[in-house]
């Protein structure tokens, strides 16, 4: 429950978000579940070329079970915090 | 359960041909949207049909043909959105991207119009007559994906769904801990040593990072040399 709860505090950020099937969509990180669903407002696709279908919609929902990376935004992440709260968690603690 | 998009013909023979649910197992109707079209990847715009919204699925019957009809499991829907913008396509949709099973032998065109193989569709949208029902389209659908994650083993939190739209909402099931460990981690800047509770941890841990500086992380090493001094 980890990366839910460290979503939780992105809300509202802007993210990048990497499929496994390489498309890029980048939007305002909206909100997340439990399952790392993650739906984003304001998105475009990084590589329109690539992707043209998809353009600018206004909100997208994306199964957790196909996201390869989130890309965070530099200043919002503590990369402190996070390794020491991964650790617990790989613990068990 | 089909991975991909696959042709649904399993209709109801009262003569109104909905479509048949496997109701043993739960699957449920959650929404019936009428009048609404059907683009397949590349290919022509295909209507007037009906689209069926279940617990599990989505089914897209044409109306003028009864033996054609579409479907795909949410489990197999990677991201729904809304798309307005008339250079995607020139009426407002839901669009839809649907997971492939990469078949290493596959060099076809898998938007070739000549053999349709459904199962290779990755793009499918949806188009209502009534753009107006757009957003409620959107969120049944967000429902419906919800309510198939990934099968896992064992789920912690299962009472209910918890969408998180600040920061400020904590009060989730299995959040609990969460939050007590962020809030724990505000204070002592090296975490090694300290566990949650659990004194008999505490000790070895503690003896370890002053007695064993090869079990730090790398980097570990340099932050932890700057804060210690705190």
């Amino acid at each position: 429950m980890l990366f839910f709860s460290y979503f939780k505090d992105l809300v509202g950020q802007e993210v990048t978000v990497e499929l496994k099937n390489d498309l890029a969509i980048r939007g305002t990180l909206h909100s997340v579940d439990q399952y790392l669903n993650i739906k984003l407002e304001n998105t475009r696709v990084v590589d329109q070329d690539k992707y043209p279908h998809m353009l600018s919609v206004r909100n997208c929902f994306i199964r957790g079970s196909v996201v390869r990376y989130v890309q965070l935004p530099p200043d919002g992440v503590d990369v402190d915090l996070l390794h020491d709260a991964a650790r617990r968690e790989a613990r068990g603690g | 359960m089909v991975a991909g998009l696959g042709e649904f013909t399993l209709r109801t023979g009262d003569g109104f041909g909905k479509p048949v649910l496997d109701e043993s197992n739960g699957e449920e109707l959650m929404h019936v949207q009428p009048s609404v079209a059907v683009v397949l990847g590349n290919r022509p715009v295909e209507s007037p049909g009906t689209l069926y919204i279940t617990s599990r699925k989505l089914i897209w019957l044409s109306d003028v043909d009864m033996a054609k009809g579409y479907a795909v499991d949410f489990l197999s829907i990677s991201l729904h959105a809304v798309s307005r913008d008339p250079e995607a396509y020139s009426s407002p949709c839901i669009y839809t991207q649907i997971e492939v099973v990469e078949d290493e032998d596959d060099e076809s065109d898998t938007e070739s119009t000549e053999v349709l193989d459904l199962s290779k569709i990755r793009e499918m949208r949806l188009v209502p007559s009534d753009s107006s029902q757009l957003d409620t389209l959107f969120d049944v659908f967000c429902e419906g994906a919800e309510l198939n994650p990934e099968p896992v083993e064992e789920e912690e939190g299962e009472s209910g769904h918890n969408w998180v739209f600040n920061a400020d909402q904590m009060d989730v099931i299995g959040g609990v801990e969460e939050d007590a460990e962020w809030s724990i981690s505000q204070s002592p800047t090296s975490v090694i040593g300290h566990s949650n509770g659990d004194e008999g941890l505490a000790q070895p841990m503690l003896e370890l990072q002053i007695n064993d500086q090869r079990f730090e992380d790398a980097e570990e090493m340099v932050h932890d040399s700057e804060t210690k001094n705190h």
